[in-house]
């Protein structure tokens, strides 16, 4: 069974649990004496059923259980004892005697020896779910006693309410009072100091302490004196503007992130490629004509394309004419120095209203890509401040149809570029196709190519080795992915499917070179001009059928392998695990229902550092019941393993990679790319919600206030 | 003691009409993502639990009979069942994360659940108001329907 079905079965196990023993309880209390006894049974059978589910789930990794294993299995198995112990005998005799409680035993079941037990035993079946929801992953002291305080009191209250003499009351209720305070001082006093840290570091943009207090410290500087702290979290994470004079790092020089910038010139043989995007508010007609406020790069929804070719200067001049909470340009999956990577707080300031800000990089690598801001990048992407960036290997003269296919879901309605309609296009067959599919939403989507065999030839703008025929697959595409489609065009239409739902895409066979304009005339007639095609072709019929069936393509098994630099048993510098989940955390100092990353939100995670030339390991966990695109900007990952399988097909370099529930990734990558970057859930409201955190090299440091990411 | 337990039945019912407050909110934030129900799950899975915790306290301390007590720590009980449909919901929804409709057959009964905590909520404040003045008014009828506030 899969870890995520584990985990449901889990969930539903703990539920019936706690369920059964608070309605033996109530049944009690209510004097059904055989309702009472069966629940009982009900109960025991379900809380060993849930020793099994826990177990089972600990065979997907510690990480899964650890809650479980360490507080909510002792705490069932305590209440359940002794619920076994005192109600047990006396739900026995009384189920035994026939006839009316009432007669032979004054109280039958409904004697506090019985009820309370019982009720109890419900109250810590529920503390393992409460904790699950509330707390999450890792489960600490702190927390641990605060439920323990909760389910005693609750405990001491039932006791008292069924109208028994308590002994010791006093003193138990002290205790649990004492146990209670004590959780919620060991759960709330150090993230508390954090906050205070990080608000601190953000508003004088001159205390260092933030980082100090967020930051894996490595071992090579443990035995710095007093101005150690000062020393690693400049480079570490929040930074300050008087960080030159107080990080120095021992043994490495140090760098502004203001300093790592693209060239001025192009390398030889290069061109420069200048662009110059307006960010502005607009209202952006769809091509239905259906009108949709946005905010937009140029008034245009996706922005103006960007195109290079490999080798080439790319000089994009970003202005902010009205967006009022600023606006930067973020290349995604695209490594850049980082200085031009975009983020606000970290390697820039946020662009405002009237401001500028001019990006260069050379166009190093060929695929498919794409830009966006990452100013309230959650916001603003979905508004409409995102487009393509593709580079052409040099050399290679285009030929064919290629189509750069962003799809994003734009007030409600999945668009593929600014089509709200199938975008229809006239291909002659023969022609050989690309379609360069890039997900701009914060969810997957699913994509179907029918009409035609094709191959996956690029993922995340890297090529594929060996990648074999498709026909009947669904492509499950990451927020923030990219998958290029290749084929050549066949005598029948050919068309792509978003989520088993919408047509994207319409290819009919006719001659090439029809144009945009003509594309959007054809589209005018929609529905009755594709519908002539279908009956006309006898490949009609395959390109109108439900694609939902269709199985979803496993990528870890496409192509055929290929030398990779480093594999699972290499030896790796540093080694890093993130274990995402739900939980109540402060999320920018906000207490919040925060996506969490090892029990902690954003500014709190702890930055990752590493140093240049390191092989860093990343093990991204998913314990919670949300999808989440892993995103780490200026590198692109070799995967490892997922569930512990290394891919057994092409080798897969990806910049986001899906975690999906239960699942655990093992991914790599070599340190070459100096500054500072974020590592990010890239399901945006996520990261608005904590789930995002820094990766620092050694010796970097940033002028700006860094307390914000996205 | 048992006007302090009334006075956290009421704070508890009010924070139960506010969270229905909130989810219109929430349902009608454009654009619609997680953090459109933020106030909602910080009110539905903080404050009210926390009430019904202190005012279930409140309860016993107020030596307020067992089932009253009982009735007071309800709220919570149900509250946990919201969390559950929506996770239970979630497991139906397909490969994308996209809703299907068993998930959303589940999901719906957020809100029936959601109004049995709104009742679970208006019994208890009613009962604690009936604990704290004991004296009820001649046309005690009328509070007993909500409709009027009597005089302390």
């Amino acid at each position: 069974m899969t870890t995520d079905r584990l985990m449901a079965l889990d969930l539903l196990v703990s539920v019936l649990t706690a369920a059964a023993w608070v309605s033996a309880g109530v049944a009690a209390a209510a004097r059904r004496t055989r309702t009472t006894a069966a629940l009982f049974a009900v109960a025991l059978v379900a809380s060993l059923a849930r020793v099994w589910s826990v177990l089972a789930l600990a065979g997907s990794g510690w990480w899964f259980v650890q809650e479980k294993v360490t507080v909510a299995l002792p705490l069932l198995f305590a209440a359940a004892a002794v619920a076994t112990a005192l109600a047990g005998p006396r739900v026995l005799r009384a189920a035994r005697r026939p006839g009316p409680p009432s007669g032979a035993v004054p109280h039958g079941v409904r004697t506090p020896a019985v009820v309370v037990p019982l009720l109890g035993a419900g109250y810590a079946a529920a503390a393992g779910l409460v904790q699950t929801f509330l707390v999450g992953y890792p489960a600490d002291p702190g927390t641990a006693l605060l439920l323990l305080a909760v389910v005693a009191g609750a405990v001491l209250v039932t006791w008292r309410a069924s109208g028994a003499s308590v002994p010791g009351l006093r003193t138990a209720t002290a205790a649990t009072a004492v146990a209670a305070v004590l959780g919620v001082t060991l759960t709330f006093v150090p993230a508390t100091e954090g906050t205070a840290a990080a608000a601190e570091g953000a508003a004088s943009a001159g205390a260092g302490a933030a980082g100090a207090a967020g930051s894996e410290t490595p071992s090579a500087h443990g035995d710095h004196p007093a101005s150690a702290d000062h020393s690693v979290s400049g480079p570490s994470s929040e930074g300050h503007s008087v960080s030159g004079a107080s990080a120095s790092v021992a043994g490495g020089p140090v760098r502004p992130v203001t300093a790592l910038r693209g060239p001025a010139v192009p390398p030889p043989g290069g061109a420069v490629r200048r662009f110059t995007l307006t960010a502005r508010t607009a209202t952006v007609t769809l091509s239905s004509g259906r009108k949709v406020a946005a905010w937009t790069f140029d008034g245009r929804v996706p922005g103006p394309p960007i195109t290079a070719v490999q080798g080439d200067l790319v000089e994009v001049r970003l202005r902010n004419a009205d967006i009022a909470s600023g606006v930067t340009l973020h290349w995604h999956g695209y490594d850049v120095p980082s200085g031009e990577d975009g983020v606000p707080g970290l390697t820039q300031e946020a662009v405002p209203p009237g401001g500028e800000f001019v990006y260069r990089f050379v166009a190093a690598q060929a695929g498919t890509y794409w830009y966006h801001t990452h100013e309230v990048s959650d916001l603003g992407v979905r508004m409409g401040l995102y487009g393509t960036l593709v580079v052409t290997p040099e050399g290679a003269a285009a030929t064919g149809v290629d189509l750069t296919l962003p799809v994003h879901t734009f007030a409600g309605t999945t668009v593929t570029g600014d089509h709200d309609q199938p975008l229809v296009r006239q291909v002659a067959p023969g022609t050989p196709v690309r379609l360069r599919l890039i997900n701009t939403d914060n969810t997957p989507h699913r994509f179907t190519l029918a009409g035609t065999p094709y191959r996956l030839v690029a993922v995340d703008g890297t090529d594929l080795t060996g990648p074999g025929t498709l026909g009947r697959a669904g492509l499950r595409l990451a927020a923030g992915g990219r998958y290029d489609l290749a084929f050549t065009m066949p005598a029948g239409p050919v068309v792509l499917r978003t989520d088993d739902r919408s047509d994207a895409v319409r290819l009919t066979p006719g001659p090439s070179g029809t144009g945009e304009g003509a594309a959007g005339t054809r589209t005018g007639d929609g529905g009755t001009g594709d519908g002539g095609t279908g009956d006309g072709t006898g490949g009609g019929s395959t390109t109108t059928a439900p694609t939902g069936d269709w199985p979803e393509l496993d990528l870890t098994r496409y192509g055929t392998p290929a030398p990779t630099p480093y594999t699972l048993r290499s030896r790796f510098d540093r080694d890093f695990t993130l274990v995402l989940d739900r939980g109540f955390a402060l999320a920018g100092g906000k207490p919040a229902y925060a996506h969490t990353v090892n029990g902690l939100a954003f500014p709190d995670i702890p930055t990752e550092v590493v140093r240049e030339g390191d092989l860093v390991r990343l093990t991204v966990v998913n314990r919670g019941r949300d999808t989440h695109p892993w995103h780490l900007h200026g590198h692109r990952v070799l995967v490892l393993s997922r569930d512990g399988r290394s891919p057994t097909g092409s080798p897969l370099w990806l910049d986001t990679f899906d975690v999906r529930p239960g699942e655990v990734w093992e991914v790599a990558f070599r340190a070459t790319n100096p500054g500072l970057w974020m590592n990010h859930c890239h399901n945006l409201s996520h990261a608005d919600l904590g789930m995002m955190l820094h990766l620092a090299y050694e010796g970097v440091t940033t002028p700006f206030h860094g307390a914000h990411g996205g | 003691m048992r006007k302090v337990y009334a006075a956290l039945a009421g704070l508890l019912l009010a924070a139960a009409v506010v969270q229905m407050y909130l989810a219109a909110v929430g349902a009608f934030d454009k654009p619609q993502d997680d953090s459109s129900f933020a106030l909602h799950t910080m009110n539905g899975m903080m404050v009210i639990p926390v009430l019904s915790l202190v005012a279930t306290a409140a309860a016993a301390a107020a030596r307020a009979p067992g089932r009253q007590i009982g009735l007071t720590v309800l709220p919570l009980g149900l509250v946990i069942v919201q969390s559950l449909i929506v996770a239970i919901g979630g497991l139906f929804d397909d490969s994308t994360g996209n809703t299907t409709p068993l998930s959303l057959a589940i999901l719906g009964l957020h809100a029936v659940n959601g109004m049995a905590v709104i009742g679970a909520c208006e019994l208890v404040f009613r009962r604690a108001r009936r604990l704290a003045w004991p004296k009820p008014e001649p046309r005690s009828q009328d509070a007993a329907e909500g409709s009027a506030v009597p005089a302390s």
